[in-house]
């Protein structure tokens, strides 16, 4: 029997992920709680994306405790993805259908009351994707993508809001309306998970910060801790 | 304040020179190369003495078959095999205009970033075209029916011959190649895809005409291939070396040639795809159930992709009108959806999950059965194959005349089978064997090239085993023996799927899955 702490969001420990040979996770513990951010950060194949995609329900853990929201991923995969919204680091959209028919079919699944009509053309456009709404997203650019990703993420206002490189091949508008998000988020009481690159830009948005190396977390601190050049001195040693 | 120039230097550089022949031959065999260390080197190997051994095999034994290169079958097959020849001239050109100028040696995402030119891309085009179930059953065929029609008596002859038509496959081919990226080029015009259009429906309107008037078959006739055919003949003798060089002359100036029509196209955007990716859609109410809903998405993927789209009206037109044209009869017919309902499934169905893109990640956060998924992606898929059936029969059946009880149940109950069959097959290989494949542009396929030689083989033999049953079916007295014998067929189909969608319910096989089409 799993023990998590009431207001505990996100709840992982000792997870492995393996792919065939390939250990993308060597034993993560995380926790994340109701109302709070953390960033994870790490170099490429760290495991970051992966840990984000067993936290979405989308690969299942080879090993260990995860419980998000309340739901254990192995056994309640399907509650675990109601109480998600999940930002993909690549790509994320069908290609050949629009941004309004992508929040259509995530109403539809996620049974979504008929507000969610107002709140997903009020998202469009404080992203700025108002007018290609009826576009196909095919002959978006990245950062259209992206933006389009936040949105589907946040639409139905989970309790855990994952996002995988939200910032990537953003414009400042859409990296201000994506920490706007965030900011919602925390203050509704989900929790937050931002995987990113861009250590000041994860700082920003998240209170705390876990850093992973090698598929494992080598260092749990505040933002502020990882804040300006004695934060990235301190994060730059924490990599090798 | 001090600025740069604001333009590049014309290149002196060896990395910046013209693209020439030499050039663009030094480029295809690096990517011939890069092509084959990605594909299982075993496999390849195996595929690769399988075609050698069977086109040898089909090239001879039927010289050495009762009556080859004596009796009056022999005989009628040597007359027709001039109409054979310009019907692969015809069936290569169709191919790769519906093509959009032929397969890519690199798929256009990966390709990108590579100086890749458009006479490397021709060539490249043109190397992969016999990778394709169609294009080497017509030369099985035509190789075949030579070997027969002239026997074994004079092996001279018939190495020569064969030979010959070798030869006489590379120009078809070719042409094939230069009409696709020429009508290609006329389609990324300003006007191109209403131009295309007319001239498709004119082109059919005429065939139907001189068909209607007794003249089709004379046209072919007067094809200027029998007397490439009698040069080919006279093998050893000086005709053959005559008829073989302007062959080799032939094949070569036609190769060239392409390039320049490649070169134009390849300068202007696919107007077509752009369309579809920058025109806006009339947004539609909620769906009314997840189930809905899922569909809705899955047909948007499906009927918006050019290649889709345009595949299908080639292979549900093409073969009913060739029904239409050779007069077939409805025994005959139950043929026809073995071949449409192969061709659909590899527009897309052999590689099912990857429609959704990049997106497959996203959607399999979306909290929903993972069973209900399964059932969309494979109803939509058998939707499409049904679509395109229905079409060819309706085509087929103008000229059929009205079908008996028996043949009708015959026709209803082999397109059913043949659509559930092709469906199982297509989603358990879905799931066993996924790959990442953008079906953007009308030269996509949804798998490597020897896979879908593989798929299309596979499809083309248990499609057409199955047409044939029907077919004997079709002459039955009682009607009630072809729909009872459907559901022995229908049964085992229906568990193959049952299998794979329990794959499919299994969460590491389903991200396995899901992670290699979005990656």
């Amino acid at each position: 029997m799993v023990v998590v702490e009431a207001d505990e969001r996100v709840h992982v420990r000792g997870l492995h992920v393996r792919f065939g040979r390939v250990e993308a996770v060597a034993g993560v513990d995380l926790s994340t709680y109701a109302g709070q951010a953390t960033a994870l950060l790490g170099r490429n194949g760290a495991g970051k994306s992966t840990t984000m995609r067993v936290l979405a329900g989308v690969v299942p853990p080879s090993a260990g405790e995860v419980v998000v929201a309340g739901h254990d991923v192995r056994t309640a995969t399907l509650a675990v993805k109601r109480a998600v919204g999940y930002c993909p680091d690549i790509g994320g959209l069908v290609p050949r259908a629009t941004p309004w028919e992508h929040l259509q079919l995530s109403a539809r699944l996620r049974r979504l009351g008929p507000s969610w009509e107002s709140r997903g053309r009020d998202l469009l456009e404080r992203f700025e994707l108002g007018d290609v709404a009826h576009r196909i997203t095919a002959g978006f650019s990245h950062g259209m993508g992206r933006r389009l990703s936040v949105v589907l993420a946040v639409l139905h206002e989970p309790e855990v809001l994952l996002l995988d490189e939200p910032f990537d091949g953003v414009d400042p508008i859409g990296v201000e309306a994506t920490m706007d998000a965030i900011a919602d988020a925390r203050a509704r009481g989900a929790a937050v998970l931002v995987s990113t690159h861009l250590r000041e830009l994860a700082v920003q948005a998240c209170g705390s910060v876990s850093v992973l190396r090698g598929g494992a977390r080598v260092a749990s601190m505040t933002a502020e801790e990882m804040r300006g050049e004695e934060g990235a001195r301190a994060y730059r040693g924490l990599l090798d | 304040m001090p600025t740069a120039a604001s333009w590049t230097e014309r290149p002196t550089s060896r990395s910046g020179r013209r693209e020439g022949v030499g050039t663009a031959v030094v480029d295809l065999v690096t990517l011939l190369r890069f092509r084959a260390r990605t594909a299982r080197r075993g496999r390849a190997r195996g595929a690769i003495a399988a075609f050698v051994v069977l086109t040898l095999a089909v090239a001879t034994v039927p010289a050495w078959t009762p009556h080859a290169g004596s009796g009056d079958r022999a005989f009628n097959l040597l007359l027709l095999l001039p109409t054979g020849m310009a019907g692969v001239v015809l069936l290569a050109v169709t191919s790769a205009v519906a093509s959009g100028g032929g397969r890519e040696l690199m798929p256009r995402d990966p390709g990108q970033i590579f100086p890749i030119g458009s006479t490397t891309d021709h060539l490249g085009a043109l190397v992969l075209t016999p990778l394709n179930i169609a294009w080497l059953l017509q030369a099985w065929v035509l190789l075949g029916s030579a070997a027969y029609a002239v026997g074994h008596r004079s092996l001279g002859t018939l190495a020569g011959l064969q030979l010959g038509l070798g030869l006489w496959l590379v120009v078809a081919t070719a042409i094939g190649q230069f009409a696709a990226w020429t009508i290609e080029g006329i389609r990324r015009t300003a006007h191109g895809v209403p131009i295309v259009r007319m001239l498709t429906v004119l082109v059919i309107a005429t065939a139907i005409a001189m068909q209607t008037a007794d003249l089709l078959v004379d046209a072919l006739d007067a094809a200027p291939t029998s007397p490439v055919l009698i040069g080919l003949l006279d093998a050893p003798g000086p005709r053959w070396w005559t008829t073989v060089l302007l062959l080799a002359l032939a094949a070569v100036a036609i190769v060239a040639l392409g390039a320049v029509p490649a070169r134009w196209a390849g300068r202007r955007l696919p107007v077509d795809e752009v369309e579809l990716e920058t025109g806006h859609r009339r947004p539609r109410g909620l769906a009314r159930s997840p189930w809905a809903a899922l569909v809705r998405t899955d047909r948007a993927s499906v009927w918006r992709a050019v290649p889709m789209r345009r595949g299908l009206l080639v292979l549900a037109v093409g073969p009913g009108l060739v029904a239409v044209l050779g007069d077939l009869r409805w025994d005959s017919l139950t043929l026809l959806p073995g071949l449409v309902v192969s061709g659909g499934a590899l527009l897309f169905g052999v590689n099912a999950w990857c429609l959704d893109g990049r997106g497959g990640r996203w959607r399999e956060s979306l909290p929903v059965e993972p069973g209900l998924v399964f059932d969309a992606r494979a109803w939509v898929l058998a939707e499409f194959l049904l679509s395109a059936s229905a079409l060819t029969v309706l085509i087929a059946g103008l000229r059929a005349g009205v079908p008996t009880p028996a043949e009708f149940t015959a026709m209803l109950a082999s397109v059913l089978v043949i659509a559930l069959q092709v469906v199982a097959a297509s989603m358990r290989w879905s799931i066993l064997h996924p790959y990442a494949a953008d079906l953007r542009s009308a030269r996509a396929t949804p798998a490597p090239p020897l896979a879908m030689v593989g798929y299309s083989a596979r499809l083309a033999a248990s499609t057409t085993v199955t047409g044939l049953v029907f077919s004997g079916l079709a002459r039955a007295d009682d009607w009630r023996v072809p729909a009872l014998l459907a559901v022995p067929f229908l049964c085992w189909s229906a568990a193959r799927l049952l299998r794979a969608r329990r794959r499919w319910s299994d969460a590491e096989r389903r991200a396995d899955v899901v992670l290699t089409v979005t990656a």
